[in-house]
């Protein structure tokens, strides 16, 4: 079977076996075996969930270090968008490009108009699509993973444009590249991202095809560096004029903030969803046609949108509010942005490079007769287990374990209730050295 | 003659709103993982809500068959209930006996019955007033190359 990449690695030697991950994985795709978390690759769709909760900090994000891209003649800083509500009032937007620049980036690309060019291509999808509803936003990698794992039916249903950050990768890449003299390969564009679902949206599309950038590092990855340019340079007074230099137009942040296509697709029935079993829920019910009436669905894994992503560092609700109150700095229009976007999006393709499609991910051995001859020992061997969900066995609850055994890649005793092995098995690894006096006492 | 080859049966309660919907969301995870391709899961999916709906609005009580052949996926549904007296004009898109309570809650905007049979293959629908309906659909399966 096909190896996925992910956003994340497990350090096997710093994982405690707490199971804390397992039972948090909400595509079930984590399993604890002799101590360890494993991951069974095809099911993730790098929610990052597992990331949050790990106590030691043994699954930790696989972002680029500045390093590894030093190799490139240009490096230029793509960063979201998050990444200017996360400091103190005095760092300034002026202040996060230099950061930027003093930790090897040759420049900061900021996407406010490439925002406005994906507000307009979906406004225009959204007009002419005579497809099944609702249609979904595509900007969380998550969300497509899941869609693809676990919603096949639901791909088409996916809004299929480049997001601002791909448009951005391309434009500049092409701009530089004519203003250097200097071929588009030897141009990095690195995206400063909020989450490492991003990360591996970069590394693996959803589509198969190749990305317009060439990795991520993330928001923690460069906080401590541009605080410290920050604090070293002199206050000017043109700040103000400078960020709205810098930053064009309030529009910048609408994309990572839930509700943030409001203002675009007024007029349509639209629904904002943020938080991932907020989402599953919202999908089991449109899958039933439970829920209808609906054109659009923006969804963010993240509970509160991109500004909750794994990789920022301020608090969610703070850094909601400096970016409104940036916001409220900003223009609300800007004609030369107008212009800009008004020349850009002439005759241009916003249509993602290919398709999305579902991703098969079980049972796809056999054929029909054997699966349902799986599904039935599954479900015999089910009514042999607990029912606890405890996890013991290291498998998230009593139904996986029992699809496991069926499918052979697991055995009735690893139940701690049908195996006295299974239970000295885990004393063993959980507590070492500690069992005889704890069992005596 | 189709051999059978997997049935599972649920019971449905009448006005039961809150847990409406989870008989299908148990056999939408029986149809993934035994691997059927996207559009036939959603089309049984739609059929097996919408017939389960039916009972949980109109029906006292009722009984939700799920049977795979190697020829067909069928959702059997029988309940106790009042019946369809003319299940021509039930046929009918918008046609609906619901209660305004109803349809606050969203359903029963008389697309039940036209769904199941726009999202099916073949259904066939008995009924005898005061007693109950019987309502049996399904989906044809191209036989595995």
């Amino acid at each position: 079977m096909r190896k996925w990449i992910h956003g994340f690695k497990i350090d096997a030697d710093r994982c405690i076996g707490c199971l804390a991950c397992m039972r948090t994985c909400p595509t079930q795709a984590v399993r604890v075996r002799d101590g360890r978390a494993g991951l069974l690759s095809e099911l993730c769709i790098d929610c990052g969930s597992c990331l949050k909760v790990c106590p030691t900090g043994a699954i930790y994000a696989t972002t680029r270090s500045l390093d590894e891209v030093s190799k490139f003649k240009f490096k230029v800083a793509v960063p979201s968008p998050v990444l200017f509500g996360q400091f103190p009032a005095n760092v300034t937007p002026g202040h996060i490009v230099e950061g930027l620049k003093s930790m090897g980036f040759d420049a900061v690309w900021i996407f406010t108009a490439e925002i406005e060019l994906a507000n307009r291509a979906i406004r225009e999808y959204v007009q002419s699509w005579k497809g099944k509803l609702p249609l979904i936003t595509s900007s969380c990698p998550v969300i497509v993973r899941l869609v693809q794992v676990a919603y096949p039916g639901m791909v088409d249903q996916l809004i299929h444009l480049e997001t601002p950050r791909e448009l951005a990768g391309r434009e500049l890449k092409r701009k530089y590249s004519e203003e250097l003299g200097i071929s588009k390969d030897e141009i990095a564009a690195i995206y400063v991202t909020s989450c490492q679902a991003k990360t591996i949206s970069i590394i693996e599309p959803a589509e198969g095809v190749k990305s317009d950038l060439d990795g991520a590092t993330g928001i923690a990855d460069v906080y401590n560096g541009i605080l410290a340019s920050a604090q070293s340079r002199k206050e000017t007074n043109d700040q103000k004029a400078l960020t709205a230099k810098l930053l064009r137009s309030e529009s910048l942040f609408e994309w990572d903030m839930s509700e943030g296509q409001h203002r675009n697709l007024h007029g349509y029935r639209y629904m904002s969803l943020t938080g991932l079993s907020n989402i599953i829920r919202v999908f089991d019910d449109i899958e039933k046609g439970k829920l209808r009436n609906i054109d659009f669905l923006e969804c963010y894994a993240c509970w509160g949108g991109c500004l909750n992503g794994n990789l920022t560092v301020d608090n969610l609700y703070i850094s909601h509010a400096k970016l409104k109150r940036l916001m409220s700095e900003l223009p609300k229009d800007d004609p030369e942005l107008a212009a800009e976007v008004e020349r850009r999006f002439e005759g241009k393709e916003f249509y993602a490079k290919a398709p999305i499609l579902p991703r098969s991910v079980e049972g796809g051995m056999g054929g029909l007769k054997e699966r349902i001859k799986r599904i039935m020992e599954a479900e015999a061997v089910l009514a042999d287990l607990p029912g606890l969900d405890c996890g013991l066995c290291g498998a998230p609850d009593c139904t996986t374990q029992a699809k496991d055994i069926a499918a052979g890649d697991a055995r009735k005793c690893d139940c701690v209730f049908l195996s006295e092995d299974r239970m000295n098995h885990l004393r063993r690894i959980y507590l070492k050295g500690k069992q005889d006096s704890n069992l005596n006492s | 003659m189709a051999e059978e080859l997997f049935r599972k049966s649920f019971s449905i309660l009448s006005c039961n709103f809150d847990k409406a919907g989870e008989n299908t969301t148990e056999i939408k995870a029986l149809l993934k993982s035994l691997d059927f391709n996207p559009d036939i899961i959603r089309r049984v999916v739609v059929v097996a809500f919408e017939a389960e709906m039916n009972v949980v609005m109109y029906a006292n009580r009722g009984r939700m068959d799920f049977v795979i052949t190697d020829e067909e996926i069928r959702i059997d549904i029988t309940d106790e209930g009042p019946g369809i007296p003319d299940i021509k004009q039930a046929m009918q898109e918008g046609y609906s006996t619901a209660t305004d309570e109803m349809r606050e809650m969203g359903f029963g905007f008389g697309m039940g019955l036209p769904n199941i049979k726009k999202h099916s293959d073949f259904l066939e629908i008995k009924s005898d007033v005061g007693k109950g309906t019987t309502v049996m659909a399904g989906i044809r399966l191209v036989p595995d190359a």
